[in-house]
């Protein structure tokens, strides 16, 4: 019989058959290392158990008695039946034997907070967990994507358990997939890309309401980093830290915790969130903290550092992470855009210090070195700053939908449907239904009309719905020739029908009944949102 | 969608639409007017099945009433409170025969 000792808790490991034959013997056995060792806590690995029978499972009640929070292990699938059959598995806890899985050779695909993922074959990926005793872990990240697939962000669930090596992994179905670092370093002209999609699922998860309760706080975690900062800080600054992260109001909304181009994927058409173990609600300045460093903090001592954490230079990693700041923030102006960046520097330094020195950074020179400049810019940023708020009016954004469809005039009906689903799902009146139809309807077909002409084109019609106030804004945007619809000159409604010119009432009618219409030419691109309160 | 039906007695014209006259239907309905439109006096359009009018809509209303003015009336019934309200905005209700 092999016995392992780790930390107070001894693993027994049991062998072929237990019966009446042998079972004092074992009993014996276990006994006389029970004494020796005298262990706080007791696991028995089952992984050579063949048989067991009922005076085995009598030594195994025994042994509980004194050790009731004992544990079985690694339990073949003929005597985990036993188990079950006994009512064994309702009163302790009895875990099945688990698949064993190596990836070894396997290509690493991601690497998150707590663990690393492996694609094991084509069409599934195997997520190792750093921790060896992750069971729990994997237990909690398979609920918060459970959670957030209901809450309506795409994510894979996994849907096995297996060993690798002495580490628990994690099983997931992702085919052909991959991975937004990938696509960044091997395809470096689908940057603007990567970023629309990359901003278009932040602009997601932020605008995502939790249930209360369902995650944990990011402010608390904050709060935490900035407690441990006040042993590193001048008092001033340390203090005013703490205020910051105090005055950041509590939010309902969804943060990921760990949102950087390794955990987005991109499967066949579809993007996906992985490693979703860091979900928690939250004001999205931490959010960005978190991804601040994922780009740059880290890496700002060290650029070459970030060519083997995701295989893109430190150049595309800065150029990357201004335009998804800018994107997100919808604005071209740097001030403002840099001054988001300061807030976020704030968080994403708190969390690095902290990190490196419990990871015993200040013994190290290169590291020492990083901390104190780290340190540096954090009492500079801090000293500047009065609030980690900034305006967003994301939370406002309920929902956002999108379609992207050829602009051609028999595809009007579609286009309506998609909108007009979107607006009975608000409880839109009849009337305010008429009116945005028509809008849509007159935008769209000048966007076929004219856009591409003679060519065909592509549009996007995308429709947002805020709560407060209660308005709905439909934007178009199409790649075409640049063309101003509200340049036209209003007719006169006040001619009679023989001086009424046919035509030209469309954009009118738009003007008239939105409150609010916009056009602006951007990027090669023809921009016109309508506003409409409801 | 838009369904046409056509009730002719003598000079006098009705079309009752069903659905929707929207850049899709109208010009169904321009061909049916052009069509038909000629020896009429009388032409009356019955709304009371027509759920959504879009500019490409009025546009057929305005070529028609420019038509009629030449030879006859024409007369829009059993309009909406939703079209009415798109017939004040665009001067509409000015230049048709609402009833």
């Amino acid at each position: 019989m092999n016995t392992s000792w780790d930390n107070e808790k001894l693993t027994i490991s049991l062998e072929g058959r237990i019966d009446s034959g042998n079972a004092a013997a074992v009993e014996n056995e276990i006994n006389d290392v029970m004494k020796e060792k005298n262990p706080s806590a007791l696991v028995l690995d089952a992984e050579g158990l063949d048989y067991i029978s009922s005076a085995g499972l009598r030594i195994i009640l025994r042994l509980r008695k004194k050790h009731p929070d004992l544990s079985i292990i690694n339990v073949k699938s003929d005597v985990y039946e036993v188990f079950e059959m006994t009512g064994f598995t309702e009163m302790m806890k009895v875990e099945k034997a688990y698949r064993k899985v190596t990836v070894e050779g396997c290509e690493e695909i991601g690497r998150g907070a707590n663990g690393t993922i492996y694609r094991i074959d084509k069409d599934n990926v195997v997520k190792v967990h750093n921790n060896p005793d992750a069971l729990d872990e994997i237990q909690h990240e398979r609920e918060v994507a459970r959670l957030a697939l209901i809450l309506g962000i795409p994510t894979a669930i996994s849907y096995d358990v297996v060993k690798v090596g002495n580490s628990y992994g994690s099983v997931y179905e992702l085919l052909n997939a991959k991975s937004f670092s990938k696509i960044l370093a091997n395809e470096p002209d689908k940057l603007d890309w990567c970023v629309d999609e990359y901003v278009d699922m932040l602009k997601r998860i932020h605008s995502t309401e939790v249930p209360a309760g369902k995650l944990p706080d990011v402010k608390e975690t904050v709060l935490s980093w900035a407690k441990f900062m006040q042993d590193y800080l001048p008092e001033k600054e340390g203090k005013k830290l703490l205020d910051l992260v105090e005055a950041v109001p509590h939010d309902d909304h969804m943060i990921h915790g760990d949102y950087h181009t390794k955990n987005l994927e991109l499967q066949d058409d579809e993007v996906l969130l992985i490693d979703m173990d860091t979900l928690a609600v939250g004001h999205p300045i931490f959010e960005l903290g978190s991804m601040f460093n994922a780009y740059r903090g880290f890496f700002e001592l060290d650029h070459d550092a970030i060519l083997s954490f995701q295989k893109f230079s430190y150049e595309t990693a800065e150029k990357f992470w201004y335009k998804t700041l800018a994107k997100y923030l919808g604005t071209d102006d740097e001030a403002v855009i840099r001054s988001v960046e300061d807030k976020a520097r704030i968080i994403g330094y708190t969390r690095l210090i902290r990190r490196s020195i419990r990871r015993g950074g200040l013994e190290d020179p290169k590291r020492k070195a990083e901390i104190d400049h780290w340190t540096k810019e954090l009492i500079e940023l801090i000293d500047k700053t009065d609030t980690l708020l900034f305006e967003n009016d994301l939370k406002q954004v309920k929902e956002s939908k999108e379609l992207d469809i050829e602009a051609v005039e028999e595809n009007l009906n579609n286009v309506m449907a998609f909108v007009d689903e979107n607006l009975e799902a608000v409880g839109c009146s009849m009337k305010s239904q008429m009116q945005i139809d028509i809008a849509v309807e007159e935008i769209f077909v000048n966007i076929c009309k004219y856009a591409y002409h003679p060519d065909k084109g592509r549009a996007v019609v995308r429709i947002e719905v805020s709560d407060d106030p209660v308005q709905v804004k439909i934007t178009f945007i199409d790649h075409g020739k640049p063309y101003d619809p509200l340049l036209k000159d209003d007719p006169d409604v006040t001619l009679s029908a023989d001086e009424r010119e046919i035509g030209g009432l469309g954009i009118f009618m738009v003007k008239q009944t939105m409150d609010a219409v916009e056009y602006t030419y951007k990027d090669g691109s023809n921009i016109l949102t309508l506003v409409k309160n409801l | 969608m838009l369904d046409i039906k056509k009730k002719l007695e003598g000079s006098r014209l009705e079309f009752d639409l069903d659905g929707r006259l929207d850049t899709i239907t109208a010009p169904q309905l321009e061909e049916e007017v052009k069509a038909s439109i000629d020896g009429i006096t009388e032409l009356v359009f019955d709304f009371s099945d027509l759920a959504y009018v879009s500019s490409a809509g009025l546009r057929v209303l305005l070529s028609a009433q420019k038509t009629m003015n030449e030879k006859g009336s024409m007369v829009v019934r059993n309009v909406s409170d939703e079209i009415q309200e798109i017939f004040d905005v665009t001067g509409f209700s000015d230049i048709l025969t609402i009833e």
